[in-house]
């Protein structure tokens, strides 16, 4: 009876918990989606300006406001956020202004060439600097420890974008190992083994450069957890009980280190829509990021709210699943933790 | 230990893969140029040139002049290849004749088609000129209803078209058939929203636009019926390449042929030193100046604007900024190698004149602080806007700054994003900013006139009793001879009390692989990189300058 008791309070209060929660995703994404209608109108210029160029400013007011009903920009700001909220609940994003095609199809486009690049710089990211995180904690002081400590230093306050140029100049342009740029080779049909081949080859230069980017944080980040957890009795057990000590090290210390790295990594999977603009320019590779940027330099709204959506949903859903895994890494921030004590 | 071990495995592992990828590439590249080379450089069946930025679909309504070596090799002009030459020759048209000061005879070219098979009629001359005027306006409009205004176009048959003009168009061959492109009537009629238009273009030109990934690619393919012959180059394939060190890094791989973007004065030497590569100068019609407004005092005062013009060393800027690499400004406004540009325009350095201006308007250092003020006490204090995306822009602005202390005058650099700075000219939120012409707009004498009078450098609206005198007698003349006098009479004045002051005329070196195809040439304003530079040479007719 008591323990049913617990468990009923405890659904009552996850319940709960998840209402309060799911209210203010929506909360969130309505403030993100009035906030990216906004910002880029607010910001001065126009995309008469980037489209016409120069010859822009030889048109007189009459031929502007043509010119801006064609556009669909002659509307009230109301009118246009009424059309874009609308817009977004029936996923018809609009025409991009620069390019005259469907924002959504743009999008759909780009997303797996983002995906493609970041996914697995993410994971490798995350896997190297965990193993030589920990490994650097297990051997704190000694030359192992300080030489890649002093590495991850580097790798941290290097630029992304002059990582992935060094990386160029010596693979590229010296060695001739990998193409310098794009994602598709230009020749040759779809599909096939050699294609594949060819988009892989394209793949690790700016892989390789996002890895080197961010592998820092998350070493730094494993071994400051992983030297508090060394301290702890219970590792000390572990050792006295004359475990190995690669079980010591991997089973019992790093299972509990790993949970601040493992909301660093989860959170930025939202970086998996939002794309890395600095590398893909300098790999001119066509992701999300340089589409953003291209839109923000051109003031293709449509094109920008696109991917400011794509983005604030990224940027939640890896909020949500942070907030939903968590709890299964540690369980002292499970609801309802005293029914599974007792 | 053990784990040291197999980490130092697992690197080399990892470190096999990657060489053994790279060695399988290699070894494809490596058959495929040996495939070119044994082809001869004057016919190639791919050419691979990076661009700077997309134009979309190549839609005339949704593009500027900065993309008209793209737009070209899909739409011919009456006339080639430009306004920027002295005498422009026939190209889709066979001749033109002037009957009296107001009305122009073209005819065409027989047996010309469009990229559909479609036969190119003076139906599609008359309809384009209509639309350009009367349609939603584009960057054309203005070339036909206001310099010069046409006001009837005829298809007197189906390889005649007779222009009729409101004020007398002696220049009408020379300038605005150069310029226009001519779009097909069966396709554009039924495009009542051309900026929304979004079908790969269809035109008469050497090139067919086959595939566009936004941001991403550009790929052509040669028409062989062109009617000039069919091109040398068989395919174009353009990547877009925004970075400049991501492209010039590309051409050092072997990974494109050419650049159609100039090479930044440090990797000159670099790339000048590589084998099979070829560095060339031409010189593009453009020009950076500082826009000053016109609108505010004190730049409302026309010895102000000159003052400020005569305390700027623009040798100075060319060799520290430019590393030499281009002309100082002292010629002003429009750009000195246009056979549209008054000879003997000057502008030159001489901070004593400059100070002695700046004396007699009245701003003196009352405070001994350095700075004038003016009789009411305000301190001659400006904002210089300039895009952030533009390092030589903003050293530019900081040498401009300190040259402007000497005469008293201070300036606080404003870097800002690029969208901003495009739209100042309409908001006229500024006091000056760094800006730099297109050759449409520093080549074009029509241009030039538009822009005195659309509040780009001056508005209409504006009484400048001077210049619209100018502009009355411009409208009065009959030959090209005497609209010459008056325009280069309109040019001394501008650059009098200019509100454009030039501060250099770039260089432009484009770099290319020799291997790839060597048969690059130039057209003003227009760099090696434009259509004519594909075409057989026996049918570049007279369109380029030299090789």
């Amino acid at each position: 009876m008591h323990i049913s008791g617990v468990r009923t309070r405890g659904r009552s209060f996850s319940s709960r918990r998840l209402f309060i929660r799911i209210s203010q995703y929506i909360l969130v994404v309505c403030v993100a989606l009035t906030i990216n209608f906004t910002l880029p109108r607010l910001a001065p210029g126009d995309p008469l300006n980037y489209i016409l160029g120069d010859e822009a400013n030889s048109l007189n007011a009459e031929q502007r406001q043509q010119i801006y009903r064609e556009l669909g920009l002659d509307r009230s700001v109301l009118q246009q956020y009424g059309d874009y909220l609308l817009g977004t609940l029936t996923f018809d994003l609009g025409d991009s202004i620069r390019f005259g095609r469907p924002v959504s199809e743009i999008l759909v486009e780009r997303l797996p060439w983002t995906v493609l690049m970041i996914g697995p710089a993410i994971i490798l990211s995350a896997l190297l600097g965990i193993v030589l995180g920990a490994l650097a904690a297990w051997k704190r002081g000694k030359a192992g420890d300080a030489s890649l400590l002093t590495g991850m230093i580097i790798l941290e306050s290097m630029p992304s974008f002059w990582i992935g140029m060094l990386l160029i100049a010596v693979f590229a342009v010296n060695l001739g190992w990998f193409p310098s740029f794009g994602a598709v080779p230009f020749t040759g049909t779809e599909g096939g083994l050699a294609y594949f081949v060819e988009v892989a080859r394209r793949l690790v230069l700016p892989v390789t450069t996002i890895t080197l980017a961010t592998i820092g944080s998350n070493f730094l980040l494993t071994r400051a957890s992983m030297l508090n957890t060394l301290g702890e009795d219970y590792v000390q057990m572990a050792e006295a009980k004359g475990l190995s000590e690669r079980a010591v090290l991997f089973q019992h210390a790093l299972r509990n280190a790993l949970l601040p790295v493992y909301t660093n990594v989860t959170l930025s999977l939202g970086a998996l829509v939002s794309g890395a603009v600095t590398v893909e320019t300098v790999f001119a590779y066509p992701g999300v990021g340089r589409l953003l940027y291209e839109s923000v330099l051109a003031r293709d709204y449509p094109l920008l709210q696109g991917v400011f959506l794509l983005i604030t949903i990224g940027v939640i859903a890896a909020n949500v699943l942070a907030d939903l895994t968590y709890p299964l890494l540690d369980p002292r921030a499970r609801s309802g933790t005293r029914s599974e004590v007792s | 230990m053990k784990n040291h071990t197999r980490i130092v495995l697992s690197a080399l592992f990892l470190s096999f893969v990657f060489i053994l990828a790279g060695c399988f590439s290699s070894e494809l590249e490596k058959s495929e140029s040996q495939k070119s080379e044994s082809e001869s450089k004057k016919e190639v069946s791919t050419l691979r040139i990076a661009i700077p930025k997309d134009a979309g679909p190549l839609n005339i309504y949704t593009s500027n002049s900065d993309f008209d070596y793209l737009v070209e090799l899909v739409f011919d002009k009456l006339f080639a290849p430009s306004p920027y030459v002295a005498d422009p020759e026939p190209w889709l048209a066979e001749s033109a004749s002037q009957i009296d000061p107001l009305t122009w005879v073209v005819k065409l070219k027989p047996g010309i088609t469009w990229h559909d098979g479609q036969p190119f009629t003076a139906e599609d001359v008359k309809f384009t000129f209509e639309y350009y005027r009367d349609g939603t306006p584009n960057r054309h409009s203005h070339h036909v209803s206001e310099a010069p205004s046409i006001t009837k176009i005829e298809a007197t048959d189906s390889q005649t078209v007779r222009f009729t003009c409101e004020y007398a168009c002696p220049t009408l061959a020379h300038i605005t058939l150069a310029d226009l492109p001519i779009l097909p009537k069966h396709i554009w009629q039924d495009v009542k929203e051309p900026l929304n238009h979004t079908g790969l273009p269809v035109g008469t030109g050497p090139f067919r636009l086959v595939e566009h990934k936004p941001d991403e690619l550009y790929r052509f393919q040669a028409n062989e019926q062109y009617f000039k012959g069919s091109p040398a180059v068989k395919e174009l394939v353009m990547p877009v390449i925004k970075d400049p060190s991501a492209t010039f890094n590309a051409l050092r791989a072997g990974e494109i042929d050419i650049a159609a973007r100039e090479v930044s004065p440090e990797l000159l030497d670099t790339f000048k030193n590589l084998p099979d590569m070829k560095v060339v100068r031409t010189a593009p019609l453009s020009l950076v100046d500082l826009r000053l407004n016109y609108e505010r005092p004190p730049f409302n005062q026309p010895e102000f604007r000159r003052a400020l013009s005569l305390a700027i060393d623009r040798q100075k800027l060319v060799d520290t900024v430019l590393l030499g690499q281009g002309r100082a400004g002292t010629k002003g406004f429009p750009h000195p190698d246009s056979p549209w540009t008054n000879p003997d325009l000057n502008t030159p350095f001489d901070q004593d004149e400059a100070k002695r201006i700046l004396e007699q308007l009245n701003f003196n250092d009352h405070d001994g602080d350095g700075i004038r003020e003016t009789v009411s006490g305000t301190p001659l204090e400006f904002t210089l806007k300039v895009a952030s995306t533009e390092p030589t822009w903003i050293r530019t602005g900081e040498l401009v700054k300190n040259q402007l202390e000497d005469v008293g005058i201070r300036l606080t650099i404003q870097a800002l994003d690029p969208g901003v700075v495009r739209g100042l000219t309409k908001s006229r939120e500024f006091d000056i900013f760094i800006s730099n012409s297109t050759p449409h707009s520093a080549a074009d004498p029509d241009q030039f006139i538009t822009m005195q009078r659309s509040g780009n450098l001056w508005k209409k609206e504006l009484p400048y009793p001077e210049m619209d005198a100018l502009f009355e007698e411009w409208k009065q003349t009959t030959t090209i001879e005497d609209r010459k006098n008056v325009l280069f009479r309109m040019q001394e004045l501008f650059n009098r009390q200019p509100t454009s002051v030039v501060l250099y005329y770039p260089d432009e070196y484009w770099a290319y692989r020799t291997d790839a195809y060597d048969q690059w040439m130039e057209s003003p304003g227009y760099g090696i990189v434009h259509k004519y530079s594909f075409l057989p040479s026996d049918a570049r007719g007279g369109a380029v300058v030299h090789e």
